[in-house]
């Protein structure tokens, strides 16, 4: 859209409007109600739905504004009694078939339909015929279908198509037998569920909140989803203390996500109100023996005891504090805060992944926003597997390419099905990432870095043309793979890039909500890494204290070092490996009943808000944090409010400066923290310790040719996504039950025939 | 959708669809290389496949799909919806005649709906079904393009103009005795 003005007037009245802006737009922005139920913004115009009727001067029939560019001198009347004529045939026709029985529907009181026949419907309906009833469905165990509530509007085929690049879904048939299906009935996709978001009747429905509750008895809490580092805004619908569903509708919440979330956000909530959430705080009085409920006195005192004789046998630096990158950055900030000065330990770390401190010390330039993907000119993506990992990430990737014109480079060992929208895909060996960041860093090391990532020297020369003759934003995107000294070039790469008219800007895709918050609070900086933590346990660390778990991939060969510890305290949802161990226990608080802040991939620090109020006898984790460090002497003073947690953190971090809630409070207008940048430097050191390494690397490795399935990642069953019963079903392969028309969850058994590879982790 | 969903009758297709068929026979395959060729874009080649696929199979069954989800880069999902727009195109297996009468306007007025009822009542099957013998099915399909010479039928890609019941009845026993001869090939 350009920046030159045109006029139009609009019932009566002139607007300067940018040129190539749509009328629909348009007219909406001016305050203009045109109804429509196909036309989604960024979405392919469909125009299929004709509500959104206008009439143009000198053109013959009524238009469809959401079709209609705006053009210089357009003069449009929204309001009439013709156009009101048609909009009210338009609804009656949608009514024909669609039944009139809101009261049994799931989307009833949350209806566009509903809504749009208040409006625009008639009291009567003149149809005797019979109505084009068919039965309720199935379509995985995550989507169920009512097809004779369908419009075809189709935003759902569309949201599939563009948003999640699948096609599962599509319209069948022909005329007055189209419906919304798939071949053999039944769905294998992502389970994204924003079919279910879009759809504006109750057609198609979330399986996992069939007939629970009605939309009207739910407290709707905007908040920031616990899943990947994308921090997709979503409103949580709650009753009575209980999680019923999460939501992203727009109605209710209008974050940078707009209407999109994943399966894991949408339907993996339900870990919150799972009856195997810890109830209490636990004791184990003796090693080896069992872990017995105590009060929260008791249990502070004994943690506090454990942790101060630890101290005084071996010094302050063999108690380790460890944090979780799913935890607020209120609770990293106390943890680090308890480490450094109350404890006053130098091992601390948070149980990430991996680390992304390399990259923040080094960074020269600007984090793009999920905003800035989705508008970039030139995307380059360096391992990583977004449509898995960071799904929102994904859909902003194919948006750009597919609406924007974007340019995608991508550079995977595996061939991820992004690679179908991609312009340029560099199919490199495995763990040769750091090849292609050195050659992308300075192309001398061309010739090495093709030889070890088995790709031609001339495909290096055109990733470089792409990023060199881009007009507008370039951004780099990379995944785990990419070793720390890699990193550092990564983040300085802005000194290469940048230049009049082009903007170098970097994504780093963590996989937790509050990777980049666990950097920012400093607790990523520690002496010791995770796994070298375990490592040092009962050696020179002696005692632990840990706020959520120790990732399976951390605990792999190092089973039993956490039983080598003197004491542990755990902070946790649930018991877990980590736990098993502890010598106290306390019940944590989850994301749905705290509240704070996550810090996404995109910089952007936005609110999480209390549901409902915290489950059992659980404490947020700060507040536990808080309680020890009271009982060991030091009030932190924060008076039991979260926004004085963050009020600290805003004046002690110099990314956060200036921050308060109220300026968070609106999620429409994200916030980005500054991160410090750093001055253009030699980086020599580092590029050669890569080169050193790609020197080693293998001339010959074999590639992976097979491109993964969906939800290899997504379906992957961890903690939290374990007490979804539908998600076992899909990660064992999504088999397809006898009959469509009950739930599959009643159909199948998983068993461990079933179950696919590579379970387990997440 | 010509299947109607019931609880006891589940959709046939197989949503994994094996992957049966790898290649069909080198003349078949490079006609349809041919058809591919034509077009700038692969999937735009998807109608004349879909009628390679089925004169091959008999019908466009799942390995069919599968074959031309792979051939023209889309998915499956796309055959699918394709398919059962398009009433030439048989999602399920059809008898070895396949009477097709038009229900159009121009031949609904000339009387298309008579025809349609004696075809069934003489088959004994309901439009969209398959006699039990395997010879004959039945189905309504949309405007063929002979309005002039209304009501009409198509058995294969052979048009039978200006029907009436004794017409029908005499293409049907020529067909039932074995004596038809398509006049078009397909």
């Amino acid at each position: 859209m350009s920046t030159e003005l045109i006029k139009v007037t609009i019932n009566g009245k002139e607007f300067q409007v940018a040129k190539g802006a749509r009328l629909i737009d348009v007219c909406r922005e001016q305050g203009f109600n045109i109804p429509s139920f196909c036309y989604y913004a960024d979405l392919a115009l469909q125009a299929s739905c004709r509500m959104c009727l206008v009439r143009i001067e000198k053109m013959p029939k009524l238009q469809t504004s959401c079709t209609i560019t705006c053009t210089d001198g357009m003069v449009v009347t929204t309001e009439s009694e013709e156009i009101e004529k048609a909009q009210r045939a338009m609804v009656e026709f949608l009514l024909a078939n669609h039944p009139l029985d809101c009261p049994i529907c799931d989307r009833g009181g949350e209806c566009e339909l509903q809504e749009m026949a208040f409006d625009w419907g008639n009291l009567e309906e003149r149809f005797t015929e019979r109505k084009n009833a068919q039965p309720e469905k199935y379509l995985s165990p995550i989507v169920a279908n009512d097809p004779q509530r369908c419009i075809l509007c189709k935003r759902c085929t569309r949201v599939c198509d563009e948003w999640m690049g699948e096609d599962a879904i599509e319209a069948g048939g022909r005329g007055a037998n189209t419906v919304i299906g798939t071949f053999g009935g039944w769905l294998n996709c992502s389970e994204c569920g924003n079919c279910i978001e879009v759809c504006p009747t109750g057609t198609l429905l979330d399986a996992t909140y069939r007939h629970q509750a009605r939309p009207w008895e739910l407290q709707q809490t905007v908040t920031t989803c616990t899943y990947c580092s994308d921090g997709c805004q979503e409103s949580v619908g709650s009753r009575a203390g209980e999680v019923m569903r999460v939501v992203a509708r727009d109605r209710y919440v209008n974050g940078h996500n707009g209407e999109f979330l994943c399966i894991k956000g949408r339907f993996a909530h339900t870990f919150i109100n799972d009856e195997t959430r810890l109830r209490t705080p636990m004791i184990r009085y003796k090693k080896g023996g069992k872990l017995i409920p105590a009060t929260w006195d008791e249990a502070v005192k004994f943690a506090t005891r454990g942790l101060d004789k630890a101290a005084e046998a071996h010094g302050a630096n063999s108690i380790a504090v460890v944090g979780s990158p799913r935890l607020t950055n209120e609770s990293l900030y106390a943890l680090k805060k308890f480490a450094t000065e109350l404890v006053g330990t130098e091992n601390y770390t948070a149980t990430d992944a991996f680390s992304l401190s390399p990259f923040f010390q080094n960074l020269g330039g600007q984090i793009a926003t999920h905003r800035d993907i989705r508008h970039a000119k030139t995307i380059v993506l360096i391992g990583g597997e977004p449509e898995e990992l960071q799904p929102f990430a994904g859909k902003q990737i194919r948006q750009a390419v597919r609406n924007g014109g974007a340019k995608l480079v991508i550079i995977n060992s595996t061939p991820i099905r992004l690679k179908e929208r991609a312009t340029q895909f560099l199919h490199i060996n495995p763990e040769t990432e750091d090849a292609a960041v050195l050659a992308i860093f300075n192309q001398a090391h061309n010739e090495l870095a093709a030889r070890k990532m088995g790709v031609q020297e001339t495909e290096l020369i055109e990733l470089r043309r792409t990023i060199t003759n881009t007009e507008g934003d370039v951004v780099i995107m990379f995944g785990g793979e990419v070793s720390a000294e890699a990193q550092s070039l990564l983040a300085q790469m802005p000194y290469l890039f940048n230049k009049e008219g082009r903007r170098a800007l970097l994504h780093p895709l963590p996989l937790y909500n509050n990777s980049v918050g666990a950097t920012d609070m400093g607790l990523m900086y520690g002496k010791l890494g995770a796994t070298e933590m375990l490592d040092a346990a009962g050696d020179s660390v002696h005692a632990m204290y840990v706020a959520g778990s120790f990732l399976p991939q951390h605990l792999t060969g190092r089973e039993d070092s956490l039983g080598k510890l003197d004491f542990l305290v755990v902070q946790e949802l649930f018991e877990t490996e980590t736990t098993r161990f502890a010598d106290v226990v306390f019940p944590a608080a989850s994301f749905a009943e705290a509240d704070g802040t996550f810090t996404n991939s995109g910089g952007l620090v936005q609110r999480v808000r209390q549901t409902i109020p915290p489950v059992n006898q659980s404490k947020q984790d700060w507040v536990i944090t808080a309680q020890l460090s009271k009982e060991l002497g030091v009030d932190f003073g924060f008076q039991m409010s979260a926004s004085a947690v963050f009020g600290e953190i805003a004046e002690r971090i110099p990314a956060y400066a200036g921050l308060r809630y109220p300026l968070l409070k609106d999620e429409t207008n994200p916030v980005q923290v500054k991160h410090a940048t750093i001055e253009q430097r030699d980086l020599s050191q580092e590029s050669e310790a890569i080169r050193a390494r790609v020197e080693k690397m293998s001339d010959t490795a074999t590639k992976i040719n097979a491109t993964p399935p969906v939800g290899h990642e997504l379906f992957k069953i961890g903690t939290l996504t374990d007490k979804l019963p539908q998600m076992h079903l899909l990660a064992s392969g999504n088999p397809k039950p006898p009959t469509l028309a009950v739930s599959p969850l009643y159909q199948i058994t998983v068993d461990a025939g079933m179950k696919r590879e590579a379970i387990g982790g997440d | 959708m010509s299947e109607q969903f019931t609880p006891n009758n589940p959709l046939p297709q197989e949503a994994k669809l094996p992957a049966e068929i790898a290649s069909f026979s080198p003349a078949v395959e490079a006609e349809i290389d041919a058809h591919l060729a034509k077009y700038p874009v692969k999937r735009s080649a998807i109608l004349p496949l879909m009628f390679i696929v089925q004169r091959e199979r008999g019908y466009l069954d799942p390995p069919g799909v599968a074959y031309l989800a792979d051939r023209l880069g889309v998915r499956i999902t796309d055959i699918w919806e394709v398919a059962t727009f398009y009433s030439m195109i048989n999602t399920k297996p059809v008898g070895k005649y396949h009477v097709q009468i038009c229900r159009t306007l121009s031949c609904k007025i000339m009387g298309a709906g008579k025809i349609t009822e004696h075809c069934a009542k003489r088959l004994g099957i309901k439009p969209g079904e398959t006699t039990e013998d395997g010879m004959f099915s039945l189905s309504e399909v949309e405007c063929l393009g002979s309005c002039g010479t209304a009501p009409m039928m198509q058995i294969g890609f052979d048009y039978h103009e200006n029907l009436s019941a004794e017409k029908v009845d005499e293409i049907l026993d020529s067909c039932s005795r074995g004596e038809y001869r398509y006049s078009m090939k397909s």
